[in-house]
């Protein structure tokens, strides 16, 4: 219990952490908020005048202050491109790319544990090569680069799935899918490399074991000592490198998402970005952070669930 | 001097091929090879096919894609570098001090660092480059700080390693000030493990500058990068997927040219990682 009211105070603390740091990082360039809001031709009168209403001649602190206030009390203040509410604007793109980082890290789990454990079981042989050489290859290619190739292959070529758009879930879930399966085999594929060689190395370690030597010594048959053994004590490591990706996902989903036009949270902050929205950008940095951090303090918590050697201490 | 197993392997053996020649390309393209060959227009070769004229096809304003992606090399290859030598310079004293440190000095930084891990490498580098305002200096900058936070962690825990051993207890006891210990004692043994990491954060950071000039906050026209290269293809994938292909194929080889290298090196200077992918 003490173990779990320590987790939720050190993670209020990262959240702090990351509001200020996210706010610092955006608060280092001399243009400001009233500038982009009046264009840079505006008349300085009338920008000065807009700087006092909106505060930005207070101290960074009291500025920091009322921003943070402002989410703890539901007030993410409006979007200078979109014209909206901030919150509910993240919400709905937010569960856009939710369904993108769910379906991309299914694809790379199921593909990448059988494959490692493949390539594990018939280390430095024909097999492990084959499977090892195509995780390198996988993970030097940047994923928009796999983006234009599915785009060209499934899209242009075949014409089997549309190259562009998104569809929300609950207008048509059928075209939802469609729309929303080439980024996720795009963004799936470069974390399925990852994931394969770090299944094949932790597998690796594990085969070499004196439990392994004892199971396979009692006569257990080879898939039973793999399978249940094995991979047993590999899923621990396994799922840390694939909760660690949840980070690199969501940088990776930018890209993707500008790429394929799918409107979430990547597509989102690249606008934001792009137009120097600076409270959409304070918003989205942090929203993002905050998930990578939730999705690896899930991920150890977890981690006891499937090991449980692992006392939570 | 022997060549360590690892280098004698395939896997070691093509890396060190691709890395030498990528390297070879970016220095000396630029020297051998006249810079207006990669801008010069053949307006009735406009997205043309590789020919003879062209051996990889031209872009979209009729330009020489094998000279532009020869002479972009230069371009990806410094940034890439300077990045990761800005994030060494940074990180290298941070994670020393921490591991070497401790305690509070210890605690206090590592919560930072952890903190700024939860900010993915991509997002903070296209947002320290769009508000700085993207260009060449600007994208090492960003791609320098956002690969920070991460080689700061690794040195930390090397340092934290060599630290403990005990030689370095007894160079204590003999009277060595902590500056001493730091630099003669601590310093050459994390450095096997710094070479690694920074030959994968190069691979990392070739496919940033990639991204970043892919969504146009990273290298500007008239500077040439593969990044940029592939973000001109976007809108003629349809009638000129080699436009792509070309600079997409670049940095391809030279990423996995980058991780073979760095997986040999691993296993040539870190003999307990020997055998993992």
């Amino acid at each position: 219990m003490s173990y779990i009211l320590n987790r939720v105070f050190s993670m209020m603390l990262t959240l702090f952490l990351i509001s200020a740091i996210t706010f610092a990082v955006t608060n280092i360039l001399p243009g400001d908020v009233a500038m982009m809001i009046m264009g840079t031709q505006s008349n300085p009168e009338a920008l000065a005048g807009l700087r006092e209403t909106l505060g930005l001649n207070d101290p960074l602190l009291v500025q920091y202050g009322r921003w943070v206030g402002g989410m703890l009390t539901g007030d993410w203040g409006s979007s200078l491109v979109f014209k909206e509410p901030i919150a509910p604007l993240l919400l709905q793109k937010m569960t856009a790319s939710g369904l993108l980082v769910l379906f991309s890290m299914a694809i790379a789990l199921t593909c990448a544990i059988p494959l490692g454990v493949w390539a594990a079981v018939h280390a430095n042989r024909w097999q492990d090569t084959a499977a090892s050489s195509t995780a390198m290859l996988g993970v030097s290619l940047p994923d928009f680069f796999w983006g234009i190739m599915l785009i060209l292959l499934f899209a242009r070529g075949l014409g089997w799935l549309p190259s562009s758009g998104f569809v929300d879930p609950g207008d048509d879930l059928g075209a939802a899918v469609r729309h929303a399966l080439l980024p996720s085999l795009a963004l799936g594929l470069g974390l399925m490399a990852h994931l394969t060689r770090m299944t094949r190395a932790t597998m690796t370690g594990i085969l070499k074991q004196e439990f392994i030597r004892v199971a396979r010594a009692k006569g257990l048959n080879e898939s039973t000592v793999v399978w249940r053994y094995g991979l047993a004590n590999a899923v621990g490591p396994v799922m840390t490198v694939a909760g660690l990706q949840v980070g690199y996902l969501f940088g990776s989903i930018i890209v993707i998402e500008s790429l394929f036009n799918y409107t979430g949270m990547g597509w989102l902050t690249y606008q934001a970005l792009l137009n120097r929205d600076i409270p959409l950008i304070q918003a989205s940095v942090f929203v993002i952070a905050a998930v990578v951090m939730l999705a690896n303090l899930i991920v150890d918590l977890l981690y006891a669930v499937v090991d449980p050697r692992i006392r939570l201490s | 001097m022997k060549v360590p197993a690892a280098f004698r392997s395939t896997k070691g053996i093509a890396g060190v091929i691709v890395v030498v020649a990528v390297l070879a390309v970016a220095v000396f393209a630029p020297l051998l090879i006249p810079a207006d060959w990669a801008t010069r227009m053949d307006m009735r070769a406009r997205l043309s096919p590789p020919t003879w004229a062209h051996p990889l096809g031209t872009d979209q304003l009729g330009r020489d894609l094998m000279f532009r992606v020869l002479l972009g090399a230069q371009t990806s290859i410094f940034i890439a570098s300077a990045a990761v030598l800005m994030s060494i310079v940074i990180g290298l004293p941070l994670g020393l001090v921490s591991g070497y440190v401790g305690r509070t000095t210890d605690n206090v930084l590592m919560r930072l660092v952890d903190t700024l891990l939860s900010f993915p490498a991509l997002l903070l580098a296209l947002t320290i480059s769009a508000i700085l305002g993207p260009n060449l200096q600007n994208t090492i900058i960003a791609i320098g700080i956002a690969f920070t936070p991460f080689l700061a962690r690794i040195i930390r825990g090397e340092a934290l390693r060599v630290a403990q051993m005990p030689y370095v207890e007894a160079a204590r006891t003999a009277g060595n000030s902590d500056l001493r210990l730091i630099t003669l004692h601590i310093l050459p043994n994390i450095m096997p493990a710094v070479i690694v990491q920074s030959t994968i954060s190069l691979a990392f950071a070739i496919l940033a500058e990639a991204g970043l000039s892919f969504l146009g906050l990273g290298t500007q026209p008239p500077d040439a990068s593969w990044g940029l290269m592939i973000q001109a293809s976007r809108d003629y994938l349809d009638r000129a997927p080699w436009t792509a292909l070309v600079p997409g194929t670049a940095v391809a080889v030279t990423v996995l040219g980058l991780n073979m290298f760095g997986d040999a090196l691993r296993d040539a200077l870190d003999p307990r990682a020997r055998g993992a992918a």
